[in-house]
């Protein structure tokens, strides 16, 4: 079989997996587990020859006893070395967004369904976590995959190696999963002032007034900034609420992409990408528009995330 | 297509890999221990001296070597191996070279491929072992040491090394791989090796006779237990007094030494001898040896290719006798020798001096010189056993005229004094005469049906030759120590009290008492394991091939494949069968619970979790709320907990047991 054609299948079942980009568990079984001798594995080989030439001069069979275990064992390690791997099942998690340059985190799952523990797993994506999977049980990492580019980025390839028990062999099983992760752009590291828009006047040393006036509690909702939660209420232990507040749109900015500097798109973007963080921050109502794209403005994590998502797959 | 695992494993930083490396280090300890009696003690301390140093930097790692004293330790080992030095190639350097790069490769341990290049040549070692020393305990412990070896292994490719469980698991392996290596070994082509190959070295094995006689040179034979040769016998086995295992033949002498005449060592026997009587077939097998020589039942007719019969009628081998080797043989004890040459004659009848007077007189007191040769030597014989000799293994000193002093003065003596003294009597007397040495008797072996002779069983007979009849054999020692012969020496007893008893050894509860019983069975498992493994050989390999059928190099090779396949494939399906995916007995019995609840419409959502799940059904079914939640704290317990226990297990499958929905209970769907 040769290597093309492997990486030929391993792209069919690729193209499978991406259809299903959701939790669609993998179980490793003969198609997907491939084993070769590693480097000690060959000096393994080396030694037997060895112990057979000492056998064969001196007409020794006890030496010729020992190279044939050993020869057995070699042999016999192979199944032992696939059965590390086979019947685990690995299941990949879905990374929460991230910026450009940091680390995507995947979850990777794997479940061990025999009554035989696994002492040796290798899991790798950009670097190798080893593990150890118990019988009939669980093992969770986290993966990170870095990232350079927003936009879409895939989980790319997982490998799942052993070399267990003896180090002379090696299975691996290239898995690659359909999940992907958003990436936004980099923010820009230059702090730059709002722009100036229309409907934001001298927003500096205001943003924090519209939210003075006080009109009322309402239960929290998942997006809420947490600067609005009403931590006195929730320490009485009645329950977790959002003080709201009677907008005044006093403090309204709108972030476009013609009033972002930069020389070319992708500085645009991360200056933009900039702005957005730092109006939540901020707690400033915010408007967003790209061309093609218009959110009105507002504040929270949920309009956050819109506008992040939207700079990230512009 | 698989890069290297990218984690290199860093075994001294690691206390979790304390364990593992000390038990390298112990096996790499027990496996250089046996070679203390073979290379000299100055390459055996060294290497201890290492290992010692090494494990106590486990515990203090500032005392690992330097680049510069490691250099020094090198250049030391070198020189030792200089100065010890036995040529570069064969056994005793190999070993001694392989020995001092064991112990300088251990104080640079530093990565997982160390670890490995250490423990490969442990087993090297290991091998170099089996070059001394083939016995089944040597076999047992390499065996072990082994298994340890490859334990460590495992530790070291395990993520949270536990040495006890992976020395374990490498056993596990091992007796896998048993059958597979069994299967190797009976098919593996055996082809000597090439001459030139052949480091021929002399071997210590010091055994046999010597290839003279002087009376008191082998005053220690007698008591030792060593081995010599074994005999299977395919059909019946020759009662005691015909188990003469014939050896070097001495006819010259110059008074004390006895000697062989070189010229009739080298020829073949002028006419066959005439043979009548039982045969008997049987199989030799020779423990290593340094001489030639051949013992085979008196008198050989049939023998292998590769052994000469010579004109003393005693068998040699051509091949180097420091292996073990085997020979099918046939003997009758019946035989009549023809022809005789001038030489032999004359050398039959030779005498360092005319016989001094005192001699002469006895000869002439036992009618030597005035009746026929069969009624003197009846006379001698009779003068042996009433004149009161005496059988002993430790007899005085002869140095001055010894035969004569024997016969008048000390009358104590073993085999070789009775023997010689008759000779000379002989020879007085002008009838021709000579020395047998060989082996006498032999101890059977009840349960492998074979006779083990031994050291203790080396013997010297003569034999004179009679017109008409040939070499006719006299055995005077029988005439004063007849248990000797005619019955098996009680080694156990001999060794006890260093003195034979002669007195009948006919205590039936004696000897199948369980001692000697277990000795006889250990013999048996040491004749066998000789017999298949030590010695299968070439041709003993086509022998036990042709009786299967397997008669070719091909057929051999395809029988190899093949039955390593079969082999291969009942070990996968035991292996990696796996019958019922879930198999776990706690998901079984959680299983049967949630089929109970899916008949009223609970199913398990995916992802949701088991206490969420409870709590749902319990919405549903309150009345069976208790029950639901006893099984579902237990069902965690024993699927998630640290420690879950059998008794839990017992109690979840009891409560699911009872666990039954009553239809109208379902309500609210």
């Amino acid at each position: 079989m040769s290597k093309l054609s492997l990486s030929d299948r391993f792209r069919l079942s690729r193209f499978f997996n991406g259809k299903k980009a959701t939790a669609e568990p993998i179980t490793l079984s003969q198609r997907r587990i491939f084993i070769i001798p590693t480097q000690r594995g060959l000096g393994f080989a080396v030694l037997i020859s060895l112990l057979l030439l000492i056998a064969f001069v001196y007409g020794n069979n006890l030496t010729y006893l020992l190279a044939f275990l050993l020869a057995s064992v070699f042999f016999i390690t192979i199944l032992h070395t696939y059965r590390s791997l086979s019947g685990l099942v690995v299941q990949a998690g879905q990374s929460p967004a991230v910026f450009a340059g940091e680390n995507a985190g995947f979850n990777i799952f794997i479940n061990n369904p025999s009554k035989i523990p696994r002492y040796n797993v290798q899991i790798s994506l950009e670097q190798t976590v080893q593990a150890t999977i118990p019988a009939f049980g669980n093992y969770q990492v986290k993966l990170y995959s870095s990232t350079r580019q927003r936009g879409w980025h895939q989980l790319g390839k997982v490998t799942v190696a052993s070399i267990y028990p003896f180090g002379l062999f090696r299975a691996w099983s290239p898995l690659r999963f359909g999940m992907r992760v958003l990436v936004y752009p980099k923010p820009a590291a230059k702090q730059i002032p709002f722009p100036e828009t229309a409907s934001a006047k001298s927003l500096q040393g205001t943003s924090t007034k519209g939210n003075d006036d006080f009109y009322g509690l309402q239960t929290y909702h998942a997006g809420d900034s947490i600067k609005h939660i009403d931590w006195k209420t929730y320490a009485k232990g009645i329950g977790l609420f959002t003080k709201q507040y009677s907008g005044d749109n006093s403090a309204e900015i709108w972030l476009d992409y013609e009033h972002s500097p930069g020389y070319n798109i992708e500085e645009r973007l991360s200056q933009l990408c900039r702005w957005v963080l730092d109006a939540e921050q901020a707690g400033i109502r915010y408007g967003f528009a790209l061309p093609g794209t218009k959110l009105n403005p507002d504040f929270g994590q949920h309009h956050y995330q819109k506008c992040l998502e939207a700079l990230a797959l512009f | 297509m698989p890069g290297s695992p990218g984690v290199i494993l860093t075994i001294m930083n690691n206390d979790l890999n304390k364990n593992t490396f000390l038990f390298l280090l112990a096996a790499i300890g027990l496996i250089v221990l046996p070679h203390f009696y073979n290379i000299p003690m100055s390459v055996f301390a060294m290497f201890y001296g290492l290992l010692i140093w090494r494990v106590l930097t486990v515990w203090k790692p500032n005392w690992l070597p330097n680049k510069f004293v490691l250099l020094l330790l090198t250049v030391a080992c070198l020189a030792l191996l200089y100065f010890t030095h036995h040529g570069l190639l064969g056994r005793d350097a190999g070993t001694r070279l392989f020995v001092v790069a064991l112990g300088l490769k251990l104080m640079e341990i530093k990565s997982t491929r160390d670890f490995y290049l250490v423990t490969f040549l442990a087993f090297i070692v290991a091998a170099s072992l089996f070059l001394y020393q083939q016995s089944i305990l040597m076999a047992v412990y390499i065996a072990f040491v082994c298994c340890v070896l490859l334990g460590t292994l495992v530790s070291i490719n395990s993520t949270k090394p536990q040495i006890g469980l992976a020395i374990k698991t490498a056993a596990i392996i091992l007796l896998q791989a048993l059958p597979m290596t069994i299967i190797i070994f009976m098919l593996f082509p055996r082809i000597p090796a090439p001459q030139w190959m052949y480091f021929n070295q002399q071997h210590s094995a010091k055994m046999g006779l010597s290839d003279s006689m002087e009376p008191g040179s082998i005053s220690n034979l007698g008591t030792s237990d060593e081995l010599v040769f074994r005999v299977k016998f395919t059909g019946a086995i020759p009662p005691p007094a015909d188990r003469y295992w014939r050896g070097p033949v001495f006819s010259y002498t110059d008074g004390k030494k006895w000697s062989p005449i070189p010229s009739l060592q080298y020829l073949p026997p002028p006419e066959k001898p005439g043979f009548s009587g039982i045969a008997y077939q049987y199989t030799l097998l020779m423990e290593p040896q340094d001489q030639h020589w051949v013992f085979a039942l008196d008198m050989p007719v049939e023998y292998p290719q590769n052994l000469r019969l010579n004109a003393n009628y005693q068998l040699n081998t051509t091949e180097h006798p420091d292996k073990r080797a085997e020979y099918k043989i046939t003997s009758y004890p019946n035989y009549q020798t023809k022809s005789i040459k001038k030489i032999e004659y004359q050398s039959a009848l030779q005498l360092p001096a005319a016989p001094s007077i005192k001699i002469n007189q006895l000869v002439e007191q036992l009618h030597g010189f005035d009746q026929p040769p069969a009624a003197y030597i009846k006379q001698v014989l009779q003068h042996f056993r009433t004149e009161n000799f005496r059988y002993t293994l430790h007899p005085p000193l002869l140095e001055d005229r010894p035969i004569e002093r024997f016969l008048f003065e000390t009358r104590q003596g073993f085999c070789e004094h009775y023997a010689t003294a008759f000779v000379y009597l002989m020879r007085a007397a002008k009838i021709p005469a000579r020395v047998v040495t060989g082996y006498q008797g032999g101890e059977l072996n009840k349960v492998g049906n074979f006779l083990d002779i031994k050291q203790a069983h080396a013997h010297a007979w003569t034999e004179v030759w009679l017109e008409n009849q040939g070499w006719i054999r006299v055995d005077p020692t029988a005439a004063v120590a007849p248990e000797r012969i005619e019955k098996d020496l009680n080694i156990d007893q001999q060794v006890s009290s260093g003195l034979i008893s002669f007195a009948p050894t006919g205590n039936s509860a004696l000897a199948v008492s369980w001692l000697k019983q277990a000795r006889q069975f250990w013999g048996n498992v040491d004749y066998n394991w000789q017999r298949w493994v030590i010695n299968y050989d070439n041709s003993n390999q086509s022998e036990f091939l042709n009786n299967l059928g397997i008669s070719d190099l091909k057929t051999m090779m395809y029988w190899m494949a093949g039955l390593i396949t079969v082999f291969t494939a009942l070990l996968s399906l035991w292996l990696l069968y796996n019958p019922n995916k879930n198999n776990d007995p706690v998901l079984l019995a959680y299983q049967r619970y949630s089929k109970q609840l899916a008949k009223h419409g609970l199913l398990r959502l995916t992802g949701e979790g088991v206490g969420a799940f409870a709590e749902r059904c319990k919405l549903k079914l309150p009345s069976h709320a208790k029950e639901i939640d006893r099984i579902t704290q237990l069902f965690i317990k024993l699927r998630y907990g640290n420690k879950p226990g059998a008794r839990e297990l017992k109690y979840l499958k009891k409560y699911i047991a009872q666990f039954k929905i009553a239809k109208m209970t379902a309500v609210g769907k």
